[in-house]
């Protein structure tokens, strides 16, 4: 099965001899660019300008123009702390959201009576919005009555009910878990319509060669489905790093600057300590990071395209 | 694999321990959902107990009562509703020639153009939110839902964009070489053959633009501040830190405001993972 990509081309390019018959803007060539003008304005006035007009705030110090706040940014240990945090989460995020989306969609590539139930079913953490979400954690973590504390209490050795928003190493699980736990339905889906889409021709063969579970695995279904892990590898970090609401409403980005990553920090630069040129110079840092991951998406996808 | 497994009449040992690690693991997945409704529908007592019992004791839905009597929540859902219609509107009106250019038409600029898209897309909504607040402020832009809903329009038509780009494409080329012969234009073709054909991906790209705007918080807590225009991701999250809420008004709070998008979201999935991947693996 062919990849369609965002660059496909399906175009339907009528003879040149028609297409200079035809007159009025319709069949002209500036047709296509009307069709997305509206679209280009919005996202240039809404999108493309406050990004610049970021950056250019970046550069609006107390002394002129200048990269005062870069280098202010650039000896704070708040700001490298907050890069570390941000690693820590969107690392662990994507790591663990893959573990889980892999394992629950080889869990489910077969054949049993309700999957569709049990892919409805896994939707719906997807669905729920994170202002909910967050509110259901933060009920469920709550030290007096916390259900999930009282899981806790089966393991041995347990006695006492941690204070899980208190303490930064289990805050950041927390929010961690969070994420993940809204976000895994998306990637498993994905993988089981990947795994699905493996020839079933290959493990037959593979059957007759009298090649174990393991290999099959590791010679058939790891290699098909390595250039979508790659990408979703991608877009969880991208995912990861937007993440703001989980955040604020679960820690608020503490206790102290625990779970602070990118998003809650510009978000508490410019609206907590109201220095708009101070989170300017961390949103241009912000949109760095997500140009490149686009950028490797991109890269991977073109990849994907070109057969090996 | 699935297609050897069918054949066999009786399980096997193996896929009846299968049967039972799905059963076991979507348990745990669905729990906090399960626990969101229990303790929307059990009294408090029950709730602020330790350990809380699993199973509720007795059932009874005054906590929604209690919500739509004493919390203005039918207020905020109803404006949730206009901005998320609004943005629905504004998508549609965008996506649609858009999504047929890049799909049907040959232009130069084109993969700059689904380039653009991506960036957008892939971008924090942090990253540009206070020179947002800036501009909007400029404008006297800020405590009006019309300009909220246009910021949310911004921020999911290019997700949707891809949606209908799929859908597009997924039109067979014959047809509209048809209709070009027999003399329909370019615009005629996009009313009359393209769109007809592609309506599942219509109601996907509106379902997706209405949740979005609905579930939206961070540009909503940063443009509205008067609390008689608070949508209801707004009002919940205030809720929230407001700490006179009764448990169970805030869980059902939280219940009534998530019931439409699961719904939804459950009706469209195949579209929506295909959008999500920017169309680079089938849904």
């Amino acid at each position: 099965m062919a990849m369609a990509s965002v660059l496909t081309q399906t175009t339907d390019r009528p003879s040149r001899t028609r297409r200079a018959r035809r007159a009025g803007v319709v069949g002209s060539r500036a047709f296509p660019y009307l069709l997305i003008l509206p679209m280009l304005a919005l996202e240039a006035a809404l999108v493309v300008y406050p990004i610049l007009r970021g950056a250019l705030f970046s550069l609006d110090t107390p002394a002129g123009l200048g990269l005062d706040n870069y280098r202010t940014m650039l000896v704070d240990p708040d700001f490298w702390r907050m890069i570390v945090h941000t690693l820590v989460f969107t690392l662990s995020v994507v790591v663990v959201i893959l573990a889980i989306g892999l394992s629950l969609s080889l869990l489910m590539n077969w054949s049993f009576r309700g999957r569709g139930v049990v892919r409805s079913l896994l939707t719906v953490p997807w669905a729920i919005p994170e202002v909910p979400v967050a509110i259901t954690f933060v009920l469920m973590l709550d030290p007096s009555f916390g259900v999930f504390n009282a899981f806790l209490r089966f393991f041995p050795g347990v006695t006492e009910n941690p204070q899980w928003l208190l303490d930064p190493t289990l805050a950041m699980l927390v929010v961690i878990g969070a994420t993940v736990w809204k976000g895994f339905p998306f990637y498993s889906l994905v993988l089981l319509s990947a795994l699905q889409n493996v020839p079933t021709e290959l493990y037959e063969a593979a059957k007759i060669d009298r090649a174990g579970r393991l290999a099959q695995f590791r010679y058939i279904t790891l290699p098909s489905i390595r250039g979508t892990v790659a990408l979703l590898a991608v877009l969880a970090f991208i995912y990861s790093t937007q993440q703001f609401t989980l955040i604020w409403l679960i820690t608020g980005g503490g206790p102290v600057d625990a779970t602070t990553t990118l998003a809650p920090a510009i978000y508490m630069q410019a609206f907590r300590f109201y220095n708009f040129s101070y989170a300017g110079a961390i949103a241009v840092v912000g949109f760095g990071i997500s140009a490149v991951a686009t950028l490797c998406f991109v890269l991977l996808q073109r990849r994907m395209e070109t057969p090996e | 694999m699935s297609a050897l497994r069918t054949g066999s009449r009786l399980p096997s040992l193996a896929d009846a321990l299968r049967g039972a690690t799905i059963l076991v693991v979507s348990a745990i997945i669905f729990f906090p959902v399960y626990w969101m409704i229990v303790s929307s529908i059990r009294p408090s007592a029950e709730s602020l107990s330790f350990p809380p019992p699993l199973l509720p004791g007795s059932i009874e839905f005054s906590s929604y009562f209690q919500l739509f009597t004493e919390k203005p929540i039918a207020r905020w859902l109803l404006l949730s509703t206009l901005v998320a219609s609004l943005t629905v509107i504004g998508t549609l009106i965008l996506v649609i020639p858009a999504a047929y250019a890049l799909s049907r038409l040959y232009w130069r600029g084109r993969t700059a153009f689904g380039l653009l898209l991506l960036f957008t897309q892939m971008m924090p909504a942090a990253v540009v939110v206070a020179p947002v607040l800036a501009l909007y402020r400029n404008l006297g832009w800020t405590d009006n839902l019309w300009a909220l809903a246009l910021l949310h329009t911004a921020f999911v038509v290019p997700l949707c964009a891809w949606v209908l780009k799929a859908s597009f494409d997924a039109v067979p080329k014959e047809i509209v070489e048809a209709a070009l012969i027999d003399g329909c234009d370019r615009w005629k073709v996009l009313w009359l053959v393209v769109l007809p054909l592609t309506r599942p991906g219509l109601v996907a790209v509106s379902v997706i633009a209405f949740f979005a705007s609905w579930n939206e918080y961070l540009f909503a807590s940063t443009l509205i501040t008067r609390n008689d225009l608070y949508t209801a991701s707004l009002g919940l999250a205030t809720l929230m830190t407001q700490l006179d809420t009764p448990l169970f008004v805030l869980m059902a709070a939280g219940v009534t405001f998530s019931i439409l998008p699961v719904l939804f979201y459950m009706a469209i999935q195949r579209h929506l993972l295909r959008g999500l991947t920017a169309g680079a693996v089938k849904g």
